[in-house]
């Protein structure tokens, strides 16, 4: 089926500089699913995540200690390399420590012409809205100051119209997949990732092309095992294809990227930014601020509405949040009877022999079950 | 490096026993006379509301130095590992919840172990691994819990929404004591502890400015004083602790004398000390260098203001952390700057710590505004608080030795 998504995120970064040149918009780098990009897109400007591979990590050496996260470890050498000199700006909203050393550390040594970093609320208590509401303030001031343009209520509701759209088509992808359309995991994948690094009024006519396109497909059993991939920054497309040639049918996921971004929409019928902050606070958690009730939940939620087989967690090496869940995630899933592998990802990792046999053994297990 | 205790010179070191052996034997006393008590993470203002609640605080990330300290760290992070934790958790985290999960039912345990907890504070701040040691403990004992949230701010972009935000969070917490406990809240009471810190804090700061003195009074090597910093604040124990340490200190200023004889080489030291191993703030002693000024031991003090309580344990649970982690890279690189000047600083010694990220991070660029806007050489070495397996001393040695012979060459030719 279409591929063009992967194509997409291969070349956003000539779009984006593209966009930036002839619409002479602002383009702001953020370094996590909890920036509230509708706000960036709002003051015209084009939110792009920061996300990728350095063909030369080793470069992060100078700033980054080896025992950080691999994805910080990318993304500050692809800064170090240039790769993000065209950026006006960075943005990160408080969720993990090493993304917000990465931020501080980033903001020293590549000097962005605007950076913010947001600490919104993760907890549904009474005075959580005020207090998200004044720093989402707080954010809408620092860029008035910055762009020299006024908050717009207005355009914020367009903002959120569009990503709603965008949204809803993603999911929809996942329904139709779940329903036996046979949609390759890496497009959804490369679907997801496009809504973080290109604007999204273009994407919009290819994820509902896409989705027609996925509709026309007959949904038949296809026998494969539903499997949930869970992580945090989960990038390795070549795992994800061994993962499907090898018998797996990647339904739900639980990661940085993908499910939990898009099963929500923002509340068009109320307050703007009041909608933005609740779809922000009241969304699927992600590890770095979640307890373990609620990863459980989440977790169990969609294995039964994915009738997920087994569950594949892609942990990056050093991720501090997941590495702590983990054991209470096995506990849960051992319980219910469901299986699950682990994976730990190495700096230089990917598919490796050794991750090639565990999944070769963790098949063949789900196959004799 | 010979083998043996850490050598440690203040007569205070004495007090100090006494007290951590009383601090750990209020918590079972508590137990035994069926008063709640409560676990809770550091770093906070919680501390003075347990106190002045007369609830008996518990805190264990300052029992995994001690545990680090006896010895018992390795049989705690088997437990942890049993469970299927990854090793390259921070240590705090794996001493703490091997030692939740299993450690806590051995027998003969020094200090007689922690008590059980009746009740669990849950705070979604400070660092990943101590919000997921809390998580842990939640899922394993089976005690009620109160979950709060805080922003996450560098100290200089602190705005009154987040004040008021903590505020609510110290204000829920005082209904769940309330109910726990039975008891009122009596915010006198709370001003109070809040004076008592203030004061700790105020003789903290004259105590470590005391070190700016050549020769230095005291060095790293007696950081565990900090003790009270961490589990006194809000009681007059601390209070009085830091006065006597303070007299001590200024009789030794006043006499002129230095931790050793021929002070010659000032070292900075950043990040959390090695808990197993506070000999290596000895090993500086034989080219006659003593580490006069650290990050982590400013990390605990804050001046409060006892008119403003509420406000006052709400600031300090919001500054406390990021004040030395990497949540503001600007502040701590300031912190770090001003040490260096006050405390007329000739090298750094930056412990790279595996167990500890949010440290560790930005420490690359503390080398270079060393090297570059204060012309003070480093040395980066790589350890872990709490693990020893995770540091060589043969590899430390090799650095540290060439890095002071360096500075001394140094020193020599400035004629210092």
């Amino acid at each position: 089926m279409n591929a063009n998504f992967k194509e997409l995120y291969q070349h956003h970064i000539e779009i984006v500089q593209e966009e930036q040149r002839e619409n002479r918009c602002l383009v702001i780098g953020t370094l996590c699913s909890y920036v509230p990009v509708e706000i960036l897109h709002a003051f015209d400007i084009l939110p792009v995540r920061l996300w990728g591979l350095s063909e030369d990590i080793g470069q992060a050496d100078a700033l980054l200690q080896t025992y950080i996260c691999p994805p910080a470890r990318h993304i500050m050498a692809l800064g170090l390399a240039g790769h993000y000199d065209f950026l006006d700006g960075i943005v990160h909203s408080y969720t993990c420590d090493a993304t917000c050393g990465l931020f501080n550390i980033w903001c020293r040594n590549l000097k962005p012409k605007f950076s913010f970093l947001l600490s919104p609320p993760y907890i549904d208590i009474d005075e959580a809205i005020a207090y998200g509401l004044a720093e989402y303030r707080g954010f809408i001031t620092a860029l008035e100051g910055f762009t020299k343009k006024r908050f717009s209520v207005d355009k914020l509701r367009e903002s959120i119209n569009l990503y709603n759209e965008a949204r809803a088509y993603i999911k929809e992808i996942y329904d139709v997949k779940k329903r036996g359309a046979s949609v390759s995991y890496l497009d959804i994948y490369y679907i997801n990732l496009c809504l973080q690094v290109l604007p999204v009024e273009m994407l919009i006519p290819h994820y509902q092309e896409y989705l027609s396109m996925a509709e026309k497909i007959a949904s038949k059993k296809n026998g494969k095992h539903r499997i949930l991939l869970s992580g945090s920054v989960v990038s390795d497309v070549d795992i994800m294809g061994f993962i499907e040639q090898r018998g797996g049918d990647i339904v739900a996921d639980d990661t940085c990227l993908g499910l939990r971004l898009v099963q929500d929409r923002i509340h068009e019928d109320e307050e703007p930014l009041r909608a933005l902050l609740k779809y922000y606070l009241l969304r699927p958690p992600c590890s770095s601020r979640a307890d373990f009730p609620a990863r459980k939940n989440y977790i169990l939620e969609m294995v039964s509405l994915f009738d997920v087989d087994a569950v594949i967690f892609m942990h990056q090496k050093f991720c501090d949040p997941h590495l702590s869940d983990h054991p209470f995630l096995k506990k849960v899933l051992d319980e219910k009877g469901i299986y699950q592998m682990q994976l730990e990802l190495e700096e230089e990792g990917g598919l490796t022999g050794q991750v090639q046999t565990r999944l070769e053994s963790f098949f063949e297990i789900l196959e004799g079950k | 490096m010979e083998a043996g205790k850490t050598r440690k010179r203040l007569h205070a070191n004495k007090a100090l026993r006494d007290i951590i052996t009383q601090f750990y034997a209020d918590g079972h006393r508590a137990k035994a006379e069926g008063r709640p008590v409560g676990w809770i993470p550091p770093m906070n203002g919680l501390i003075e509301l347990f106190y002045a609640m007369d609830i008996a605080p518990v805190f264990p990330e300052n029992w995994a130095p001690v545990c680090a300290a006896i010895g018992t760290n390795t049989k705690n992070f088997e437990y942890c590992a049993k469970r299927g934790f990854s090793g390259d958790l921070c240590g705090y985290f794996r001493n703490n919840v091997g030692y939740a999960l299993e450690g806590i039912n051995e027998e003969n345990q020094p200090l007689n172990g922690l008590p059980e907890p009746d009740f669990l504070i849950s705070f979604g701040a400070g660092c990943i691994p101590t919000m997921k040691t809390f998580q842990v403990l939640c899922d394993h004992f089976d005690v009620p819990v109160l979950r709060a949230d805080l922003p996450q701010v560098a100290m200089e972009d602190i705005k009154e929404h987040h004040i008021q935000y903590a505020v609510a969070q110290m204000k829920r917490l005082i209904r769940f004591l309330e109910e726990i406990t039975g008891k009122k809240f009596d915010i006198d009471r709370l001003r109070q502890a809040v004076a008592y810190t203030d004061e700790a804090c105020r003789l903290w700061d004259e105590l470590m400015e005391k070190r700016s003195t050549i020769p230095s009074p005291f060095s790293a090597a007696e950081i565990g004083i900090m003790f009270v910093m961490v589990t006194r604040h809000g009681t007059e124990i601390a209070v009085n602790f830091l006065k006597d340490v303070l007299q001590e200190v200024n009789e030794k200023v006043a006499r002129g004398e230095g931790v050793i004889p021929n002070e010659k080489i000032r070292l900075f030291w950043d990040n959390i000390p090695l808990w197993y191993n506070m000999k290596l703030f000895n090993y500086f002693e034989k080219w006659d260098a003593v580490v006069v000024a650290e990050t982590y031991s400013a990390a605990w003090s804050l001046r409060m203001d006892p008119n403003k309580p509420l406000e006052s344990i709400a600031y300090k649970t919001l500054v406390s952390y990021p004040l030395v982690s990497c949540v503001s890279l600007h502040k701590r690189l300031e912190l770090i700057m001003n040490a260096v000047r006050d405390y007329k600083i000739d090298g750094a010694i930056l412990h790279s710590n595996r167990s500890c990220k949010p440290i560790s991070m930005g420490q690359m660029d503390i080398q270079k505004v060393l090297a570059e806007e204060l012309s003070v050489p480093s040395v980066m070495f790589d350890g872990d608080h709490m693990d020893g397996e995770k540091f060589s001393m043969a590899q430390f040695q090799t650095r540290i030795d060439a890095f002071m012979e360096m500075l001394l060459a140094k020193k020599k030719g400035k004629g210092g």
